[in-house]
C-alpha cells in the first residue's frame, strides 16, 4: 500500500521505523492459491473443481463434458457440469487471484511516484503536485502482508463456498426441473382421462342420454385439465433453464437429456451422530469466523503494542451496500505521531472490536447448529412423507381404483366414476414426485448445511453475521 | 339345526348359552333355542296342546314351546345374528334365537300365551305384538305401554291369542335402527277348529329391505328408501327357496310388509285370491281374483290358490328395482353409445376396463370379479341361462303327486314337447308381416329437437 504524504517531516519521522520491516517477501504462487480450494471442496463434496485460465483449460472442461451429457443426466454429473462450467463461478475463483495479487502486492515495495494535477476553477487554479515515496511502505509492509495473508485464506475460504453453494443450488435445480418433467407425464394422463370423458359425454348427449347440463360439466374437467398440462409444460421449461443455467450450458448442450424418473428413495435415512459438532469443524463459514477472529485478536495485541499504529478500520472497512452488486471490503493502515492521543481510546476500541466480533461469531456458531439440526429434521420429515406417499397413498389410491373397478363390474358405478378416480390416482402419483422432490431438496440443503454455509435467508437478516460482512 | 337340548324337560335345569341369565331364572325359563342355517325348515307338527295344520316359513323355522300349566311359553332372545342373504354374501344383523328374521311364532285360537323376551343386544328393546287384541300393557311399545328392556334383562309378555289370523311381531323401541337391522318375525295364531281355512300347502315370510354397501356386511340403519337388498325373509334371489307344491294342492301365501315401501307381489301362471288381510279372515264372497297384489308398508296379507297348472311358476315383487341385488343409483345410461373410439383412451388408464351397456343392462354370461361381499346384481341360472333376476323373486314349483309333507325342490321343470316358446326357422317370406303405425319414427322426438315451448304465464301481456 501507498502512503501519501505532504509533508518532510512525515517522511523523517517515518524513516525512524524503517529498520523493523522488509520481513518475508511473498511471491505468486504457482496456482494461484487454487488447490487448497480444490480440496475443501472435494473433501466436503466429493466432486473436483477446475479453475479455467487458459485455452487448453476451457479444451479440457469441454472433453469432461461432452461425454456426461451424451446420456441422460445423473445429479453428481450435473453437479460435475456445474462445478467445472459454471461462469459465476469461475468469476469467484478470478476473485482469488485478486486476492493473491494484493497479498503480493503487499509484500513489495512499491515505485515511487510523482503526481501532478491543475484544476480550474472560474479564474483560480489549483496546482497539486504530490510525490509519493515508498519508504512508507517498508515500514507498513509486516502489517500489510499480515492482514492480507487473511484476506487472501478468506478469499480461498469463500471460492470453495462459493463452489459448493452452486453444487446445492444445481441439485436443488435438478430435482425441481426433472420432478417438472415427471409431473408433465402425470398431468397429460389426466388429460387423457378428461378426454375421454369429454368423448364420452359428447357421445351420451348425441345418444340423448345426457342433458347439456351433463355433457358440460364433463366437458369443464376437460378443459381444466388442458389449462393444468399447459401450466406444468411451462413450469417444466422455467425449472430446466434454471438448471442449464447454472451449468453453464447453451445452444446444442441445453438440449441435454433428463432421466424419466427421480432417484429412488434410500432404504433408511441417514443416521447422523452429532451433526452439530461435526458441522463446527466442517462449515465453511465457520472456519472463516474462525480466522477473521484470530485476524482480529492478532490486531488488537498489535494496537496494544504499538498504539500509533492505527489497523483498527479493518473491521469497519466491511460495508455493505443494500443495493449494488457487492460490498466494499478492505482496510486501511495509518501511523500516527504521538503528540496529543496516546492511543487509550484506541486500545478500547480495539477491545471493543473484538469483543463484537467474539459475540458476532458466537451467533454465527450457534445459528449454525440450528440450521443444522432444522436441515436435519427436515430431511427425515420429507423422507418420511415421502415414503408415507410411496407406501401408503400411491398404493391405496390404486386400492381405491382397484375397488371402483369391481363396483364398476358390479354395475355399482359408471364409466364416469372410473375416469375421476384415474384422474385422483393420477394426482397422487404426482403428489408421490413432489414429495419426493422435496426429500432430494431436503437431502441437498442437509449436506450444505453440514459443510458449507447458511443457505437460509439467515444471511439477509440484518446483522445476522459477522461472516456475512466478512465473505 | 335346532338345538333341542332339554327342550320340553318341564321344570327341569334348562342351562342355555345365555350367560346373562341368572341360574336361579334360568331353571324357570324355557329353553331359548336357536337356529344357525338358512334354509327352509320342515313345518313344526304341534306336538302338544291344541292341533293345527303347521306353516312352512320360507327360509325359516318355526319356534317350538313349552307346555307350562296349560299357558304356551315361548322363549326369544333378541341378539345380534350373522344370516347369509344368499350364497357368497353374509350380513351382520339383529334378529333373534340364531336369526333374522326371528322364528315364526305358531299358537291356536284361544290359547293362553307366555314369551319371555332376553335381550342381548346392546340397546334397550321390546317386542310390539302387531295386529293381535291383548291388554294395552302387553302391546310392547316402549314409553308409552312399558319401559325398554334393557340390555340383559329378559321380559314377559302374557296374553290370549284371541283372533286368528296372520300377524307379525317387531320392536317398537328404536324402530328405525332396530327394523333396518333386521328385528321381525312372522305370527301365527291358527284357528281351534284345524278344518276351518285349511290349506294343503301354507307358506310365510316377511318383505325386508337393507341397505348394505357393496363390501360391506352391515346394513346402513340409516336408509330410509334407498336400500340396495330387497328380501323374502332377509334372503335375495338365488338364495330364496321355491314354494314347492303339488298339483291340485290349495295353497296359501301369508306375506307381512315391515319395509318402508308398498311391494305389488305377483304370481304368474295362476289367479288367486286375497284370502286374509291385516284384520282377519275375508268373506269369500268378498274375495276376487288378481295376479298382484299390492301390500302396504306395515300389511299383512293371506293369497290363496289352487295349483293347478303343472310348472316352475315366477313370484315376485312387480318392482323392477326390487327383483334387482345391489344395483348403482348414479349409473349413467351407456344405451346407444359407441365407446369403441374412446376404449383405448380409457384402457390407458384403467386398463381392465370393459364398455358395457351400449346395447342396454343384460350382462349375459359375463362374469367379472366383484367386491366383496357383493351379490351380483341379476343372477340365478335356469335350464335356459341366466334369469337375471335377484331380490324379491322366486318360483312356485308345482309337480304331479307330490306327498303332503315334501317340500324338497324338485329341480326344473320338464316341459313337455312343443310347449316351449322356440325359434322361428322358416323364411322371411312365410312370416305374417307385422303391422306398423302409419307413422312410425316419425313421431319420435331426437336429440335437440325442441318440443315444448314454454310460455310463463304474464310473459306475454302485462297486467
Ligand atoms: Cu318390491
Amino acid at each position: 500500500m501507498i502512503f501519501t504524504l505532504t509533508t518532510r517531516r512525515a517522511i523523517r519521522a517515518a524513516a525512524v521505523l524503517l529498520p523493523l520491516v522488509l520481513a518475508g517477501c511473498a511471491s505468486l504462487s504457482q496456482d494461484g492459491g487454487y488447490s487448497p480450494v480444490q480440496s475443501l471442496v472435494k473433501e466436503r463434496s466429493g466432486q473436483d473443481i477446475q479453475w479455467v485460465k487458459s485455452e487448453d483449460d476451457a479444451a479440457g472442461v469441454a472433453d469432461t463434458i461432452a461425454p456426461l451429457l451424451a446420456k441422460p443426466l445423473s445429479v453428481d454429473d450435473a453437479v460435475k457440469i456445474a462445478l467445472l462450467n459454471n461462469k459465476g463461478l469461475q468469476a469467484s475463483y478470478s476473485g482469488l487471484g485478486i486476492a493473491e495479487a494484493d497479498l503480493v502486492q503487499a509484500g513489495r515495495v512499491a515505485n515511487p511516484s510523482l503526481s501532478f494535477g491543475r484544476l480550474r476553477r472560474g479564474d483560480d487554479i489549483e496546482i497539486d503536485r504530490s510525490l509519493m515515496l515508498p519508504v512508507m511502505s517498508l515500514l507498513t509492509m509486516p502489517f500489510a502482508s499480515k492482514i492480507e495473508r487473511r484476506r487472501f485464506e478468506q478469499a480461498q475460504l469463500r471460492a470453495a463456498g462459493d463452489a459448493l453453494a452452486v453444487a446445492d443450488e444445481t441439485r436443488h435445480a435438478y430435482f425441481s426441473a426433472l420432478a417438472a418433467q415427471e409431473t408433465v407425464k402425470y398431468m397429460e394422463q389426466v388429460k387423457v382421462a378428461a378426454e375421454a370423458g369429454a368423448e364420452l359425454a359428447r357421445k351420451m348427449a348425441a345418444a340423448g342420454n345426457w342433458s347439456k347440463l351433463e355433457q358440460a360439466r364433463e366437458q369443464s374437467f376437460h378443459a381444466d385439465a388442458t389449462v393444468q398440462l399447459a401450466r406444468a409444460a411451462q413450469a417444466q421449461v422455467a425449472e430446466r433453464e434454471k438448471l442449464t443455467r447454472l451449468l453453464g450450458l447453451w445452444s446444442k448442450q441445453a438440449a441435454f437429456q433428463l432421466p424419466e424418473r427421480l432417484p429412488d428413495l434410500p432404504k433408511a435415512p441417514q443416521e447422523i451422530g452429532d451433526i452439530e459438532m461435526q458441522a463446527m469443524q466442517n462449515r465453511l463459514d465457520i472456519m472463516m469466523a474462525k480466522r477473521e477472529l484470530s485476524g482480529l485478536a492478532g490486531s488488537l495485541g498489535l494496537t496494544k503494542a504499538t498504539r500509533f499504529v492505527n489497523i483498527l478500520d479493518v473491521g469497519l472497512m466491511h460495508n455493505n451496500y443494500n443495493q449494488g452488486p457487492s460490498r466494499e471490503n478492505g482496510y486501511s493502515i495509518q501511523l500516527e505521531i504521538p503528540l496529543f492521543d496516546w492511543g487509550g481510546a484506541r486500545v478500547a476500541k480495539a477491545e471493543a472490536l473484538y469483543m463484537e466480533a467474539v459475540n458476532r461469531s458466537a451467533q454465527l456458531a450457534v445459528n449454525a447448529r440450528s440450521e443444522v439440526r432444522q436441515a436435519y429434521a427436515a430431511y427425515r420429515s420429507s423422507y418420511e412423507i415421502a415414503r408415507h406417499y410411496r407406501d401408503e397413498i400411491v398404493p391405496l389410491k390404486k386400492r381405491i381404483s382397484d375397488e371402483q373397478m369391481l363396483r364398476y363390474n358390479g354395475m355399482l358405478i359408471g364409466v364416469f366414476t372410473l375416469l375421476a378416480d384415474a384422474r385422483e390416482q393420477a394426482r397422487s402419483v404426482n403428489g408421490a414426485i413432489e414429495a419426493l422432490r422435496d426429500f432430494w431438496i431436503a437431502d441437498s440443503a442437509l449436506k450444505m448445511a453440514q459443510t458449507g454455509r447458511s443457505s437460509t435467508a439467515a444471511d439477509s437478516k440484518p446483522g445476522a453475521s459477522i461472516v456475512a460482512a466478512a465473505d | 339345526m335346532v338345538s333341542r337340548r332339554n327342550f320340553m324337560s318341564g321344570a327341569g335345569a334348562v342351562a342355555i348359552g345365555a350367560s346373562l341369565v341368572s341360574r336361579a331364572g334360568a331353571a324357570m325359563l324355557p329353553e331359548a333355542v336357536t337356529m344357525t342355517a338358512a334354509a327352509t325348515q320342515p313345518p313344526l307338527s304341534p306336538p302338544n296342546g291344541r292341533p293345527y295344520n303347521p306353516v312352512v316359513t320360507l327360509n325359516g323355522w318355526t319356534l317350538p314351546w313349552r307346555m307350562k300349566n296349560g299357558v304356551k311359553e315361548f322363549h326369544l332372545v333378541a341378539e345380534p345374528v350373522l344370516r347369509e342373504i344368499a350364497p357368497g354374501m353374509k350380513a351382520n344383523l339383529w334378529g333373534y334365537n340364531g336369526q333374522s328374521p326371528g322364528p315364526t311364532i305358531e299358537v291356536v285360537e284361544g290359547d293362553r300365551v307366555r314369551i319371555f323376551v332376553t335381550n342381548k343386544l346392546p340397546e334397550h328393546t321390546s317386542v310390539h305384538w302387531h295386529g293381535q287384541r291383548l291388554p294395552n300393557g302387553m302391546d310392547g311399545v316402549t314409553g308409552l305401554t312399558q319401559p325398554g328392556i334393557q340390555p340383559g334383562k329378559t321380559f314377559v309378555y302374557e296374553f290370549v291369542a284371541k283372533r286368528p289370523g296372520t300377524f307379525m311381531y317387531h320392536p317398537h323401541a328404536d324402530e328405525m335402527t332396530q327394523m333396518a337391522m333386521g328385528m321381525m318375525g312372522f305370527w301365527i295364531t291358527h284357528p281351534k277348529d284345524p278344518s276351518q281355512h285349511r290349506a294343503d300347502r301354507d307358506f310365510c315370510f316377511l318383505l325386508n329391505a337393507y341397505d348394505i354397501d357393496p363390501g360391506s356386511y352391515t346394513p346402513k340403519t340409516s336408509t330410509m328408501l334407498d336400500f340396495n337388498l330387497w328380501t323374502f325373509n332377509s334372503r335375495a334371489f338365488p338364495g330364496i327357496d321355491p314354494m314347492v307344491c303339488s298339483q291340485g294342492d290349495r295353497v296359501r301365501i301369508r306375506v307381512g310388509n315391515l319395509t318402508m315401501t308398498n311391494h305389488p307381489i305377483h304370481l304368474h301362471g295362476h289367479e288367486f285370491v286375497v284370502a286374509g288381510t291385516d284384520g282377519g279372515w275375508t268373506p269369500p264372497a268378498s274375495r276376487w281374483p288378481e295376479v298382484t297384489t299390492d301390500i302396504a308398508v306395515g300389511q299383512m296379507r293371506a293369497i290363496e290358490f289352487d295349483a293347478t297348472e303343472l310348472g316352475d311358476w315366477a313370484f315376485h315383487c312387480h318392482k323392477s328395482h326390487h327383483t334387482m341385488n345391489a344395483m348403482g343409483h348414479e349409473v349413467p345410461t351407456m344405451i346407444g353409445v359407441d365407446q369403441r373410439d374412446v376404449l383405448a383412451k380409457i384402457n390407458q388408464l384403467v386398463p381392465d376396463y370393459m364398455a358395457m351397456g351400449e346395447t342396454g343392462g343384460a350382462m349375459g354370461e359375463m362374469e367379472m370379479p366383484l367386491p366383496d361381499n357383493t351379490l351380483p346384481m341379476m343372477t340365478g341360472s335356469g335350464p335356459f341361462g341366466g334369469i337375471e333376476m335377484g331380490g324379491m323373486f322366486t318360483t312356485v314349483k308345482v309337480r304331479k303327486g307330490l306327498a303332503r309333507n315334501d317340500y324338497k325342490d324338485p329341480g326344473w321343470y320338464r316341459h313337455p314337447a312343443g310347449t316351449v316358446a322356440y325359434e322361428w326357422k322358416g323364411s322371411d317370406a312365410s312370416m305374417p308381416a307385422a303391422a306398423r303405425a302409419p307413422d312410425a319414427g316419425g313421431m319420435a322426438a331426437r336429440p335437440g329437437e325442441k318440443v315444448l315451448k314454454v310460455i310463463k304465464p304474464g310473459s306475454q301481456d302485462k297486467h
